[in-house]
């Protein structure tokens, strides 16, 4: 796994402008940052990072079963009581998911270690499926990088099929697209699976999250009154499950994606569940609740994390006691996990975070991210990878 | 190979190649070709004795047909809280009241597809004639959807193979908005340098 510098693309903006891809920049700072990029085997790729992904997607599904079994770890995970039955049917209905994203610090040695699971609303997906496959594309065209360069990305592929099977799961439904107003980042990964979806071809509505409607007898209705049956969201379950319209959940006729068993995967919870069912497993860190710390004690440096965040907000690294705050944050109101501290990879003056993509249960290819901080942010820069 | 086999560039462009007007007679080949399996003429009848006289279906064929497209009007039809709203848009005495309270147009007819009939999955679709004055939709023969046929008068009409062989959504009446994105909103007042998704 190497870091190595390239000639950006003279045109690579013009392009953005002309396929949409309109947040590669935010605030005058770079967020697709294409100065550089990461090389790696194919070896690494396959054995480091491909293989344990779909591995730790099975484990993950293992500690879904557990925890709908048991009202203990429902409340462990912060599920509402009130919504125990929406997640559970939705589990033991078999309701199919469509992506996840796992997060992982690899230095290109040694097991991929497990930071957390974005399996509800994953991000960085357009960036990935599409816009570094074009850029690897350009530079093999241009002869800048060698003719044998491939990329670990399947992930376009393999999300218009999972599509195909969806609608096929899923017969007689139109599907909704929704994300929240505002966020030109939300609605480009939005519209980037829209396309997918109509590759697949299937029909794809939109609708902001805030301007889902009901009607009279609890169903959910898009802006032109139409009532929604299959609902694509990019909006956390945590966040659903607390809001207005939360009481309808289950109770009117529509399917969503991700399902609502997702939400016991993009958990911090899910950590420590892991390391109790598998222990010592080679891509997990050892991770606990907050009543369980006195396991901890042979671990000087812990990071506490909160149940529900997004994007690295409101996380802690406690050095023999000392907490120390590494990002700030509006979450936490639910408690805390901590993971044994294992730093990110340091390239240059680099740290460098691998999210590995599954579709369905498949490992579907990687991203990457970058910081001048150990903690990965939203702000955090996204540099393409090859495979040489 | 460990990524995608190939991307449709021109499927994932936002805006028009520049210059991509020297291109247009490879361009009409492409509509050309998928006119030819995209679409398909389809007859608007008045009634059933109308389908009876001009289309191939039987008397019981046009009949059924008739009785499905009234079952997809409820269902699908434009649904307004008044009757003034309702004509405004289709005209003086041009709706009635439903069974549900709503408002909704008449019926100006019913499409037949040489795809009915010989299909698995069949859709009768009622239309109605667009009346708002000196809309540029004015007497046009409009889908339930809002899609539109064509100018009113003429028997056959081309459209796009999904109108006729798709299931629409059931069109309700919204009571209220914005039962979700509060907790979002709240959050989102401590933003500050986020790029502010919601995702992760």
């Amino acid at each position: 796994m190497l870091r190595m510098p390239i000639k950006e693309r003279a045109n690579w903006q013009q392009q953005a402008l002309e396929y949409g891809f309109k947040f590669h920049t935010f605030d005058g700072e770079r967020y697709w940052d294409e100065s550089a990029y990461y090389q790696f085997t194919l070896e690494q790729i396959e054995k480091d990072i491909e293989e344990p992904t779909e591995e730790l997607h099975q484990m993950c599904l293992e500690v879904v079963d557990r925890v709908v079994k048991d009202d203990q770890l429902m409340k462990r995970f912060c599920i509402p009581q009130k919504q125990w039955d929406f997640v559970r049917t939705s589990w033991l209905n078999g309701d199919p998911s469509l992506y996840s994203r796992m997060d992982f610090a690899y230095s290109g040695k040694g097991p991929a270690k497990l930071y957390e699971n974005n399996a509800d609303t994953p991000t960085s997906l357009y960036e990935t499926g599409f816009w570094q496959w074009m850029w690897l594309q350009d530079n093999v065209d241009s002869r800048v990088l060698h003719r044998q360069s491939d990329q670990f990305n399947s992930l376009q592929d393999k999300l218009v099929n999972r599509f195909k099977d969806l609608e096929y799961l899923t017969p007689d439904r139109h599907l909704h697209f929704a994300c929240s107003k505002d966020t030109d980042e939300d609605r480009g990964t939005v519209q980037y699976l829209e396309d997918c979806a109509k590759a697949a071809g299937l029909d794809a509505h939109f609708v902001y999250t805030e301007d889902i409607g009901r009607d009279a007898a609890g169903n959910f209705t898009d802006s032109k009154d139409q009532i929604i049956t299959w609902l694509f969201k990019l909006y956390p379950w945590e966040f659903m499950f607390e809001e207005e319209f939360s009481g309808l959940l289950g109770k009117n006729n529509v399917r969503y994606i991700e399902p609502p068993w997702k939400s016991i995967l993009s958990n911090k919870a899910l950590m420590p569940m892991l390391w109790k069912m598998f222990p010592n497993h080679p891509n997990l860190l050892a991770s606990f609740f907050e009543d369980e710390l006195s396991q901890a004690s042979g671990f000087d440096t812990l990071v506490k994390k909160p149940i529900f965040s997004r994007e690295g907000a409101n996380i802690s690294i406690i050095r023999n006691h000392q907490e120390e705050v590494a990002s700030r944050g509006p979450y936490g109101e639910e408690g805390y996990i901590y993971q044994a501290m294992h730093a990110l990879p340091k390239f240059g003056d680099n740290y460098t975070l691998i999210g590995s993509w599954l579709v369905d249960d498949e490992s579907a290819g990687i991203s990457i991210r970058e910081d001048a901080q150990l903690v990965t942010q939203d702000t955090s820069r996204y540099l393409p990878h090859i495979i040489l | 190979m460990k990524r995608s086999k190939s991307i449709n560039l021109d499927f994932m462009r936002k805006v028009p190649r520049k210059g991509f007007m020297f291109n247009s007679l490879a361009l009409g080949v492409a509509v050309a070709l998928t006119g030819c399996s995209q679409s398909e003429q389809v007859r608007v009848v008045e009634s059933v004795e109308d389908c009876q006289v001009s289309t191939d279906l039987t008397i019981e064929q046009c009949e059924a047909a008739y009785q499905k497209a009234v079952l997809e009007a409820e269902r699908t039809g434009p649904k307004y809280n008044n009757a003034r709203s309702c004509e405004a848009e289709f005209g003086y005495d041009q709706c009635h009241r439903t069974s549900s309270g709503f408002f909704t147009p008449f019926m100006t007819g019913y499409l037949v597809s040489s795809m009915i009939g010989n299909m698995g999955r069949q859709a009768y679709n009622p239309v109605y004639t667009y009346n708002r004055p000196y809309s540029s939709y004015h007497n046009k023969i409009m889908t339930a959807d809002g899609s539109i046929l064509g100018r009113a008068g003429r028997t056959s009409y081309k459209v796009n193979k999904s109108m006729v062989s798709k299931r629409k959504p059931t069109v309700s009446r919204t009571v209220s908005r914005g039962g979700f994105g509060s907790v979002a909103s709240a959050k989102s007042s401590w933003g500050g340098g986020s790029k502010s998704s919601w995702g992760g």
